[in-house]
């Protein structure tokens, strides 16, 4: 079976504080250290396991700047056979849609043959949880998000989804199809650093909107970030003081406050 | 090539000695004796051991074996061939990958490497300042908040004590001791590229490490030629002899000095801690049964902060703080981050941490000196 | 001003709070507020959300008594052609996620999901929604002449829904056959393993909790919070917790929405496998107990006292 894994590399800013540009709309990202985003990760072993278990071809694509195929050489150490690249320094702005068209082009224009996308189910850093279905949509192929489990037949596939509360759905799906992965479906491998050095010399292909045949008019964000501002929070931990019964109260708000209740 | 060529396997005449001197071999199922034998009719059997991840590197049995093989390096080809595979434990994983993307670990931001010296002014040689030496801090001491008294004991001592040192600040990465001994090489020497591009162009003449593990890697793997290494105790005993401590507080108390594997049984550094220690007035220095050579390992080394296999029962931690509590000490002293707290979580799980306490050596030098560590 | 219509979220029978949260919302917002439920057993179920909207759109549709994207996108874009609400409202559920950015594809409209706030400014509409695991807020616009918003959960207080004038349209529309994506049941999740990676919620000991005895209170306020229990590596050594509940580095790495850390003094290694959580609650007798440096709340104090006391709280509220 052959897949198409779509890749994002992300900033990991888990203990970082994080500082808005001068543009007032996206994160200073000097110095952060960049990882693949943790759901893609999930979807990329899913794919190599199925090409382990059925043969095929597994795709890697990514939107991004040259220093973003160290997720695609990832994907190739991994055992992906062709990885592709879009960036065209005219798309001021992108958002889901966007990068979902210039995703289902690349797939177009080179004609991938695919019987599955996976995507992950968001991107931990905007994580809007659009670009799968709507690359489905744009490729007229039905999808199901949040995928706890795969299984595949000849032309169908069974997939176990998760909803609230612990609970998932059964669904069965004809392919080719999209599906999103969610974290937890497998225990994704280790990838060393002598196996990405031995990739270091595979050819990434890359495309912008000529390649594409797209002109900057037609690819047009629906969406807009206006700004970024920091939530108001205090320092280090605010430490609830008061009788027991005050302490209760305060931390029953704060569940509140949390959705936790 | 084969492990059985690489490791003369042949050559094992099953004595045993390996076996008998392992500090986990009564606690886990790791049998290195039988993996030097198995190992002779294929890999793919002994790859499936859990217990290869057992092992702590201690290096035991390679000192002790007697046609000079070396099992414990058979150990870490094993996990390096795992590694290859990508099958390896999910906590290594996050090690490695959080060593890679971070520089360390733990998986800690490396803006935040340099936290540990707030408020004690120190050289950056990365920010165009010399010095003599470099004080090598290493991972834990770094970020963890318990193991920070530690590497700012050492500055501050340092300080005192006027030498003229600087610090690599957030580019110091992981030193690799721990992540060669995981089985990640191609890892290990990315590492070792970036530190030593790092030491070579400050132009120091010396360093000193916190951690055992620390010293090990850049004294032994590093290749820093023209370049001492010093582990602290080492470079602080100089110090005393100097007469560059001046103490003020007498230490009234029973002490046992617990060697750490990386630095008594590897690279043969037994004296300078306890000279340290006796140089202190009124400490009163014992010994365990097991120390020097026979030291009990901590459990600590060999990437065992971050994978357990297949342990069950009482650790050798907790059988240490036990000893330490029959010879009646009020402290137990060390020299390694790593033995620092194993043995404190130990006292913690023993319920005897109202009655013990672990202190790093550099910890009661700095007591002894009336020195504030505290930020 | 534009007209707000919410997308009903049902299942099994029941309206998910969701549907009330977006309702209360678009009451603010607007004097109309239509809502659309598509199912097919609705007589129940239409009499809770009708009451709260002016007008409720019912879509019966024989065999579609649970949730299926495909119909749902059929039938909401020729009902979106048709009627032009200026947004359109659903949940940021399992639901919404996998309808709303499609059925936006179909209407060639802006979707912008997960948000915590919306409005209208100047013809266009804006929302709040987080980024970067919460670290920062993002205001993001749409200017198409209809929006999609998924409305994450918790972000409105249902209490004090207006009753509006309720009344009643059914409305059918043809359907095209969707083979090609079958509901076939749901499935509760397995009670037999607990993967604590995978919680929301984490109620976590520590050697504070001073005895195998006292675990069960822990569990309870787990129970109670809708999370699962976990610990720390010297509750597993002493056997009153087994190994796959262990949070640190020998352990696993978690990150929930909310983590609780009862008596965990925030030993290094353990910090290392939950300082992902985006709300960290700690309760420790030590107040320099590190897991304070970590922790976005802190109670310095007894656990054994802490818990009780916020367990009648909670069962009080319940009432």
């Amino acid at each position: 079976m052959n897949v198409i894994v779509c890749l994002k590399r992300v900033p990991d800013v888990a203990e970082i504080d994080l500082q808005v540009d001068a543009s007032g709309k996206s994160i200073k990202t000097e110095g952060l250290p960049y990882v693949l985003n943790d759901w893609d990760n999930y979807a990329l072993e899913e794919a190599i396991r199925i090409k382990e278990k059925t043969g095929g071809k597994v795709y890697a694509l990514t939107v991004g700047k040259e220093v973003d195929e160290e997720v695609l050489r990832r994907a190739l150490a991994l055992g992906a056979d062709e990885a592709f690249r879009v960036w065209d320094p005219s798309v001021s702005e992108m958002d889901p849609y966007v990068i979902a068209l210039l995703l289902s082009r690349t797939i177009k224009e080179n004609e991938i043959p695919f019987d599955l996308i996976l995507t992950g189910v968001q991107a931990q850093d905007d994580g809007y949880a659009q670009v799968g279905p709507i690359l489905a949509e744009l490729l007229s192929i039905p999808h199901v998000t949040l995928v706890t489990r795969l299984e595949l037949y000849e032309k169908k596939a069974r997939v176990k989804r998760e909803l609230e509360g612990g609970l998932e759905e059964e669904l069965e799906v004809e392919l080719p199809a999209l599906f999103t992965i969610q974290s937890g479906i497998n225990e994704p491998r280790y990838v060393s650093i002598l196996g990405i050095k031995r990739v270091a010399k595979k050819e990434i292909r890359v495309f912008d909107l000529g390649a594409l045949k797209l002109d900057p008019g037609e690819v047009l964000p629906k969406i807009k970030v206006e700004e970024l501002f920091p939530p108001p929070v205090g320092e280090g931990a605010e430490i609830l003081k008061g009788s027991l019964d005050e302490i209760s109260e305060k931390l029953l708000e704060i569940f509140e406050k949390g959705g936790v209740i | 090539m084969q492990l059985v060529q690489r490791f003369e396997l042949y050559a094992c005449l099953q004595c045993g000695k390996c076996t008998g001197g392992c500090p986990v071999s009564l606690r886990t199922d790791l049998n290195i004796r039988r993996i030097m034998r198995e190992l002779i009719f294929g890999e793919e059997e002994v790859l499936k051991k859990e217990a290869i991840w057992d092992c702590t590197t201690c290096k035991t049995c390679t000192l002790r074996c007697p046609r000079g093989l070396e099992p414990s390096e058979v150990i870490v080809a094993l996990r390096a061939i795992l590694v290859e595979r990508g099958r390896v434990p999910k906590t290594v994983i996050d090690a490695l990958e959080a060593t890679y993307i971070h520089g360390n670990p733990w998986g800690r931001a490396r803006q935040k490497r340099t936290d540990w010296a707030d408020g004690i002014k120190v050289k950056d040689l990365t920010k165009g300042e010399e010095s003599e030496g470099l004080y090598f801090v290493g991972c834990a001491p770094s970020y963890d908040p318990r193991l920070q008294r530690v590497s700012r004991s050492i500055a501050l001592i340092m300080k005192l004590a006027g030498v003229d040192f600087g610090i690599l600040g957030t580019s110091e990465s992981c030193c690799g001791n721990e992540i060669k001994r995981l089985g990640e090489e191609g890892l290990f020497e990315e590492l070792r590229e970036q530190n030593k591009e790092k030491i070579l162009s400050s132009g120091v003449k010396w360093v000193v490490t916190t951690s055992p593990h620390c010293l090990n890697a850049l004294k032994n793997e590093y290749g820093l030629e023209g370049i001492r290494v010093y582990h602290y105790t080492e470079f602080f005993l100089e110090l005393l002899k100097q007469g560059r401590f001046p103490f003020k507080n007498p230490l009234a108390q029973k002490v046992v000095y617990h060697d750490p594997c990386f630095l008594g049984k590897q690279n043969n550094i037994y004296d300078p801690p306890r000279d340290l220690l006796r140089g202190i007035p009124e400490l009163k220095l014992l010994e365990f049964s097991r120390s020097r050579e026979i030291s009990l390992c901590c459990e600590g080394g060999g990437g065992r902060m971050w994978v357990e296999g297949t342990g069950r029962g009482t650790r050798n931690s907790e059988i240490r703080v036990k000893d330490a509590e029959a010879l009646g000490v009020d402290i137990i002293a060390t020299a390694c981050p790593f033995c620092l707290l194993t043995l404190e979580d130990a006292l913690k799980t023993m319920g005897l941490d109202e009655k013990l306490q672990v202190k790093d050596i550099a910890e009661l030098l700095t007591e002894a000196l009336g020195l504030e560590v505290e930020r | 001003m534009g007209k707000v219509m919410v997308l009903v979220e049902h299942r099994r029978g029941e309206i998910r709070e969701i549907t009330y949260e977006m309702l209360k919302k678009a009451q603010q917002l607007d004097e109309e507020v239509e809502a659309v439920l598509i199912g097919e057993n609705l007589s129940e179920l239409k009499e809770k959300v009708r009451p709260y909207c002016s007008k409720l759109l019912t879509v019966k549709v024989e065999g579609l008594s649970e949730f299926n994207s495909e119909p749902y996108q059929q039938i909401l874009s020729q009902l979106l052609t048709q009627r032009k609400p200026k947004i359109l409202l659903m949940g940021h559920s399992a639901q919404g996620m996998d309808l709303a950015p499609s059925l936006g594809v179909a209407l060639g409209c802006g979707v912008i999901t997960d948000v915590v706030d919306f409005g209208f400014q100047n013809g266009e509409v804006w929302a709040t929604r987080q980024v970067y695991g919460g670290k920062l807020s993002a205001k993001v616009k749409a200017s198409s002449e209809t929006v999609i918003l998924t409305v994450r959960s918790g972000s409105f207080d249902p209490q004090g829904l207006l009753a509006f004038k309720g009344e009643e349209e059914e409305v059918t529309f043809p359907l095209v056959p969707f083979p090609y994506k079958k509901f076939l049941g749901f499935l509760e999740a397995p009670k037999a393993e607990v993967d604590i990676t995978q919680a929301d919620i984490i109620v976590s000991v520590g050697r504070g909790i001073g005895g195998p005895e006292n675990i069960p209170l822990a569990e309870e306020l787990a129970k109670a919070l809708g999370g699962v229990l976990a610990c720390s590596r010297p509750v597993v050594d002493k056997g009153w917790l087994p190994k796959d509940r262990q949070v640190g580095t020998s352990g696993k790495t978690v990150k929930p929405k909310v983590y609780i850390a009862l008596g965990i003094s925030g030993a290094f290694q353990h910090v290392a496998g939950m300082k992902g959580a985006q709300m960290i609650i700690a309760v420790n007798k030590d107040p320099k107990a590190p897991i304070f440096n970590v922790a976005h709340y802190g109670i310095v104090g007894d656990v054994l006292q802490v818990i009780p006391n916020l367990l009648n709280k909670l069962k009080e509220r319940k009432k």
